[in-house]
């Protein structure tokens, strides 16, 4: 980890199926979130007139709560619905989804030395919960890229699952909130940063991104202040780089 | 199992829009040279979206939300691992709702 990466902006990873497995495994209580909120989704979208194979290939192609029930109420306010606007669709997916860039850009030293095929087949089933997961697990020295690919599956085929699950027998969804599945993600990251944050050098960085996150949360909520948090801390990273002996990881 | 032939122009753009998203951040690094000032602040990068999704919940959190972090927080000190951290912390929120606090 010490060696400077400067020429080939990569480290050597490699791509196994243990190492799938390995993140398959450790994203399995992050599926049974992404389960609770598919069946949710399956309801809304047949609520919406949407039909089961219809919410299926959405939620195999979109994945993301969040921009599906933003497009689907795109979707419902058009008369007929086929009729919608797909200019407004893509760019009502690509707001509420813009924090995905700047995980992709972070993912880029390490899957860079993998197949384009790995690489951004993995990439499609990026989530927020299994890229944190894989991050944390890359900053304790995971270097197989098949983590990300396994825990992404470890989300991505559950929602699938209850999206299928929901849209064929909605009346039976459970309150996501009463489980506590809102705060999933939450405390997924609370317990990543709190083990993540070692360094003294660490404080900056969590500073700036809690201010900036709570500065865009009053302006815009949903996912700007994640990408905010995201760029004011890869900034105050950024400046704070010291050669040598420092504590960058 | 019904496929409205109209569905597939939306299908294609939903799927065009969302990839773009996952993609096109990984691809645009590919010009930039990852320097080790780059590289710190690539690595800051986990850290602060994390920090960015709890301290909104955090910052408007009621009870249950506060004692969830809270006992996060104590089950990472006490090397509990961070999995069941989250699980932990998940469970205390769950039963603080319960509860009715």
């Amino acid at each position: 980890m010490t060696e400077p990466r400067i020429e080939s902006n990569a480290e050597t990873a490699c791509f196994t199926w243990s190492g799938i497995w390995r993140g398959f495994l450790a994203g399995q209580p992050l599926g049974i979130g992404t389960f609770v909120y598919g069946l949710a989704f399956g309801l809304v979208a047949r609520q919406a007139s949407i039909s089961v194979a219809e919410a299926l290939l959405m939620s195999a192609v979109v994945y993301s709560g969040s921009a599906q029930l933003a497009a689907v109420s795109v979707i419902s306010q058009s008369t007929p619905w086929t009729s919608a606007n797909l200019w407004l669709i893509a760019v009502t997916i690509m707001i509420v989804n813009a924090r995905y860039v700047l995980y992709g850009a972070a993912t880029r030293p390490w899957l860079a030395s993998v197949s384009p095929l790995k690489s951004y087949g993995s990439l499609f089933i990026l989530g927020d919960g299994n890229w944190i997961l894989s991050m944390k697990a890359h900053a304790d020295g995971e270097r197989d890229a098949g983590f990300f690919l396994g825990s992404g599956l470890a989300m991505y085929t559950p929602w699938l699952a209850g999206t299928l699950v929901g849209a064929s027998i909605g009346s039976l969804v459970p309150n996501p909130k009463a489980l506590g599945l809102d705060f999933l993600l939450v405390a997924f990251s609370a317990a990543a940063a709190v083990a993540l944050a070692k360094s003294r050098n660490d404080i900056w960085t969590v500073a700036a991104a809690a201010a900036g996150a709570l500065a865009v949360q009053q302006i815009v909520p949903g996912g700007w202040p994640i990408v905010a948090a995201g760029i004011v801390g890869a900034i105050v990273g950024y400046l704070r780089w010291k050669p040598a002996g420092s504590t960058v990881r | 199992m019904t496929l409205d032939a109209a569905f597939i122009p939306l299908l294609l753009t939903m799927a065009a829009a969302s990839f773009l998203c996952r993609a096109s951040g990984f691809w645009l690094m590919r010009f930039v040279p990852v320097t080790p000032r780059v590289q710190a602040a690539l690595n800051a990068t986990p850290l602060a979206v994390m920090v960015g999704i709890v301290a909104p919940a955090a910052a408007h959190g009621n009870l249950p939300e506060i004692a969830g972090l809270g006992a996060i927080f104590i089950a990472v000190r006490l090397n509990g691992g961070d999995v069941l951290a989250a699980i932990v912390g998940v469970a205390v929120l769950a039963a603080v709702r319960t509860a009715g606090l």
